[in-house]
Parts: structure tokens; sequence; C-alpha cells
């Protein structure tokens, strides 16, 4: 059964590297858009979340997360979701969210990718 | 054209200019406070005085860019107005909000009037499109939201359908809550009134419902004498905690109806597992008690002796056997253990064992019910027992003393056409754990003299009314006027008249005969 949430973070080559536990509801997602957009005022424009250890997200939760990858696109920047859950991802597919973010099996992955598109989203 | 038309020319012409950078301004605008703060930097560069935007709402004005003052009247018109040093003006939106503009100015010409006029206009058009643009974006999500509803719906029913899946009801629980954005929910299973399994969703989450009415919903099912009830609380959204819609108790309900039909499912695959256990036990049984049947009868000079064995689908306990003795002796046994299944079959096994044990050396019939009924009550349980028949039978002379441990009259039919019973004897084996004196009786076969031991399969075999073979067609009367040259003739149409009797009737018991003539 899913944990209460959870987060920690860190910033790795100016990439923002948010790592999420339990269920991404209102309370998740909030978390998830504060520390975000502490980062976002800061210059942050590169950002992974990686929901490996969230196996439920709601559609509230949801909505915030699209207004990160909203946030983003706006500055020219781009998120990428990582160690998703296969149900999670396919609920994050259902809801249109990788026609504008990008996913990766792990955080090495997305950051790997981000390397190699020159540092650059 | 004068220098002075010419100057108010252009002017006029800057002005208007001036005026399409600052609509270009406000255009791109993603929301309304954004639209709003770039309306209030495009006035306030314009007049160059304070502006205030203000959106009305439940508590009046709420001030949406500039700085706290005067706000706009609560009954404005659409037209922009000069009034007390200021410039005011108010619109209604399509989403039914209104949007009020003031500019302290203090003495307000036409020109004011009129630009603060076209700016509002301006606004509002764009207002318009941003709202518009939401609608549309809250439609998608709303729309993709229904799909992935409905998709979560069968992959949840094929989840939870699952043998893999160990808990259909913890998972069932998760997706309600995740699909109506509960923010917590409970799942109780009781028996008899005690709760015999609590989980929460989170884990850790209160237990109890919200306080707030309207704000749980609930289902519930019976299954296996329990009653598993579903609670769902405080429904979340972005404005704050609403209340669940008949939607949210759907999804509940259906999910909940898909736990009950996998957890029915498992009972019935375990039943149904359990069953064919059963049936590999009984064939096991079966074919233990087939291998202590005799295969061939012995051939003896001056006698024909046939039998047959047919096993009923359930495991019986039905015995015989013809087993050749020192001294030109020959033992005739049959045997019938109380009940089916494997407890009859194994105990048939042991009755084999302890039998062939005690003809080992000299002993007469009730000596060897004696034993066998001291040996077989310290082997069986109580409710087991088993009736049986023994004949030593002297071949050379015909001479020949029988017991009968509580089993069906065996029928000899004399050459002369009587027709006598041999019953002599004591209470089925294993009935009594005592030294039970059974008693016997001694004849002597003679030429043409016939001996049929049996079974109660054959009297008590049923037809489809359900009407018994002995009293529809008493066995006597068969066994008094049918007398074939061969004992295996007399043994096959005696099954014969059984099984046409019988009908589609199904077998319920072993049938078994042994049939001896003295030729």
């Amino acid at each position: 059964m899913e944990q209460p949430f959870s987060l920690t973070s860190e910033v790795r080559d100016g990439t923002l590297i948010i790592a999420t536990s339990g269920y991404v509801n209102n309370v998740g997602g909030e978390a998830i858009a504060a520390e975000f957009a502490r980062h976002f005022a800061g210059g942050v424009r590169r950002v992974v979340i990686n929901l490996g250890g969230s196996k439920v997200v709601n559609s509230v939760g949801m909505s915030f997360l699209i207004e990160i990858i909203e946030r983003l696109q706006e500055a020219g920047g781009k998120l990428v979701f990582t160690n998703l859950d296969p149900a999670v991802e396919k609920m994050l597919s259902i809801m249109g969210l990788f026609q504008f973010a990008g996913k990766a099996p792990t955080v090495d992955g997305a950051l790997g990718e981000f390397a190699a598109s020159g540092g650059t989203p | 054209m004068t220098g002075g038309s010419a100057e108010s020319v252009r002017s006029r012409k800057g002005e208007i200019e001036s005026l399409e950078r600052a609509f270009r301004a406000l255009s791109g605008a993603g929301t309304a406070a954004e639209l709003a703060a770039r309306l209030h930097a495009s006035l306030s560069s314009w007049f160059g005085s304070p502006v205030r935007i203000a959106r009305s709402g439940t508590a009046g004005w709420e001030l949406l860019a500039g700085e706290p003052g005067s706000m706009p009247p609560e009954k404005g018109g659409g037209l922009a107005s000069a009034e007390g040093g200021r410039l005011c003006m108010v619109r209604a939106t399509p989403d039914g909000s209104r949007y009020g503009v003031v500019v302290d100015r203090q003495e307000p010409g036409e020109e004011d009037l009129t630009a603060l006029g076209l700016f509002v206009t301006v606004f509002e058009s764009l207002l318009r499109e941003v709202i518009a643009r939401k609608h549309e974006k809250d439609l998608i999500f709303s729309l993709n939201h229904r799909v992935l509803q409905l998709n979560s719906l069968i992959d949840t029913g094929i989840e939870v359908a699952s043998l893999e899946c160990r808990a259909p009801h913890h998972v069932a629980l998760e997706r309600a809550a995740s699909l109506t954005n509960a923010a917590r929910g409970v799942l109780r299973v009781s028996h008899e009134g005690r709760t015999t399994e609590e989980v929460m969703f989170p884990v850790g989450s209160a237990a109890s419902p919200g306080e707030a009415g309207g704000r749980t919903i609930r289902t519930s099912f019976a299954f296996g004498g329990g009653c598993y009830e579903f609670t769902l609380m405080d429904k979340e959204s972005r404005q704050g905690p609403v209340s669940f819609d008949g939607t949210d108790q759907l999804l509940l309900d259906a999910l909940a109806r898909q736990v009950l039909a996998s957890l029915e499912n498992r009972y019935l695959l375990r039943q149904a597992l359990e069953k064919q256990k059963i049936e590999q036990d009984l064939a096991v049984a079966a074919s233990i008690q087939q291998r202590i049947l005799p295969k061939a009868l012995p051939r003896i000079e001056g006698y024909d002796i046939a039998g047959i064995n047919i096993p009923s689908k359930s495991v019986g306990g039905d015995y015989f056997d013809c087993i050749p003795l020192a001294g030109n002796r020959l033992a005739l046994v049959i045997a019938d253990v109380a009940g089916k299944g494997v407890p009859a079959a194994l105990l048939v096994s042991s009755f084999h064992a302890y039998l062939s044990a005690f003809l080992e050396a000299p002993v007469a019939p009730a000596a060897l019910a004696t034993r066998l009924n001291s040996v077989v009550a310290r082997a069986s349980t109580e409710d087991k027992f088993i009736t049986a028949f023994f004949a030593v039978l002297d071949t050379s002379t015909g001479a020949m003393e029988t017991v009968s441990a509580g089993h069906n009259p065996v029928l000899l039919r004399t050459a002369r056409g009587e027709l006598k019973e041999l019953s002599l004897g004591g209470i089925p084996l294993g009935m009594l754990d005592m030294e039970f004196p059974y008693q016997s009786e001694t004849l002597t076969l003679e030429k043409g003299d016939r001996l049929l031991l049996y079974t109660d399969g054959v009297t008590e075999a049923f037809d489809e009314q359900e009407k018994m073979y002995d009293s529809a067609s008493p066995l006597r009367d068969f066994v008094a006027g049918h007398c074939p040259e061969r004992a295996e003739v007399f043994v096959r149409d005696l099954i014969a008249d059984v099984k046409r009797f019988a009908g589609a009737a199904p077998q319920n018991d072993d049938i078994t005969a042994l049939y001896l003539i003295r030729t």
C-alpha cells in the first residue's frame, strides 16, 4: 500500500532532480510544484522528476506536473520523468504529459539525454 | 495643409502607434492574472498615474494589480466614466466574473476616457481568448481523465482477476482513491461485527471520515461470511476539498464488484482444485482396491466358479476372493466396508492383509471371524465396519462351514430346486472391539448345488424412479429360476439383469458377486 508523500531534491550540473515517494495527490503535487518554483526562480530550466517511489498519482497531482511542464516550456526548459511504474507511465501517457515532457528509465539516463543535447533541453 | 494641421496629424499618428504598441504588449498572456498585470503596466505607462485592476469576487473587489486604493464602483457600467478624480470602467466576462479598472487622474479629458475605453475593450477581447483557452484545456484534461478512469477500470479488473494479485481488495482501494481524487481511503473487512482487517490508503492516514458532509463515499459487499467495506474520504481539487459526485460512487461500486468477482472466482477455483485432488486420491484408492481383488479365480476340479466386481465412481469397499487352502480346502470370502472413498479403500486393504495372514494357518471360519472382528475394530474408526461372509469348502467331499459377519444372506440353490439362505454368524466385523463368539453352520454341497455370494450393490441397485432391484425383482427369484450350465454365464446374466433394471440411473455402489456350482 502507498506510503504518505515525501520528496528529496538535488541540483546536479544545473539540472534539478526531484525524487518522490508516496501518493502524488494535492499535497504531493503542491510539494513538487513548490520545490520546482524555488529552483525555477533561481534559473533552473532542466528538471528530472524521479517518480520511482510513487505508484499512485491522481489527477490533481497530475495538474501540478502539467503546470511545471508549461512553465518550463514557456521558459525554453524541459522536464523528464524517470523510474516510472508501468501503471503511472500509462496514466501520464493517457493524460498527454509525454507530448511535452520526456521520460527515461533512470535519472542517469535522463541526465545523459540532457548532456547529449549539448546541455540544452 | 497648414503647419499646425501637419503637426496635429503627426501627433495623432504617434498616439495611434503608441496605442498599437501598448495593445501588442497585452497579447500573449496565458492567464487572466498575467493579462491583468500587463494591462496594469500598459495603463500605468500610458497615463503616468496610479492604476488598479480588480476582479469582483464573493467578498467584493479583489485587487489583481496595482497598489491598494479606491476600487471600482459596485454598479459600474460598460463605459468609461470619470468621477471624483479618477477614471473607472467595469466589464463583465463570459465566465461570470467582472473586471474593473481605476486610473487616478484629477482632471481627466475626453481623450483619457477614449483611451481607457480602448484599452479595456482590447483587454476584454484578450481575456475572452484566455478564458476560452483555459476552458479548452480544462475540457481536454477532463476528457483525458475520463479515458484514464475507464482504462484504469479495465486494467484493474484484469489485475484483480489475476491469481498473482495477492490482495485484490487492496489494489481496488488504491485505484478507487486515485481515480476519484480521494485524499485517503480505508478498507475494513469484518466478520460477525468484528473487524478482521483494516487497510488505510495511504499507509498511516486517519481511518475516520472527515467532518464535512458529502466528503465521504462508501460501498460494501458480503463474501465468505465477511463484510468488505470501502470508504473514500476528502475528495481533492485545486480549489480545495469538494464533494464526491455520482461518477465517483459508480467507480467505487464498479471496483468493489470486480473484487467480489475475483474473490468468488478464487473460491470456485480452490474448490475445483480440492475436488480434483479428491478425485486423484479416489483414483489411487480405486487402484489399490482393484489390485487386491483376484485377477483370476482358481480352477478346482468338480467346481465351476466365477466372480465379478464392478466399482462405482466413488470408491467403495467391496472385496471378494477364492483362496485355495491346504488339504483340498477352499476359502470363499466376500466383504463390504461401510462407507466409500479413501477410508473404505484403506480399511478393505487392511482387511485383505489380515485375512491373508490368518489363513496362513488352519483356522475355522468362526474363529477367523472372531480374530478379524478384533483387528478390524482396532484398525477402523467407530463408524467404519465390514460385513463379510466366509466359507471353507472341502472340495473333495463338498462339506462346507460358513459364517456370516452381518453380511447379506448367501443364497444356496440346491440341485433339487430348493433355495436356502446362509446367514448364521454374528455382528459385522469391527463393530465391537471384543472377542465376539461367531456361530458357524455346516452343510454339504451336492452335485448341481449352486451358491451365490453378493454385496448390497446387487440388491440395492436403484432404477431411475429410485426403486430398489431386490424389491422390484427379488434376487431370490432370479437365483431360483436361472440355472445356466456355466457359473460365468450366471454372473454375466445377473449383472445384465441388474443393469437392465437400473436403466440410466447411476451406479452408486460397488457391485460384487461370487458364484459357485458343484458340477
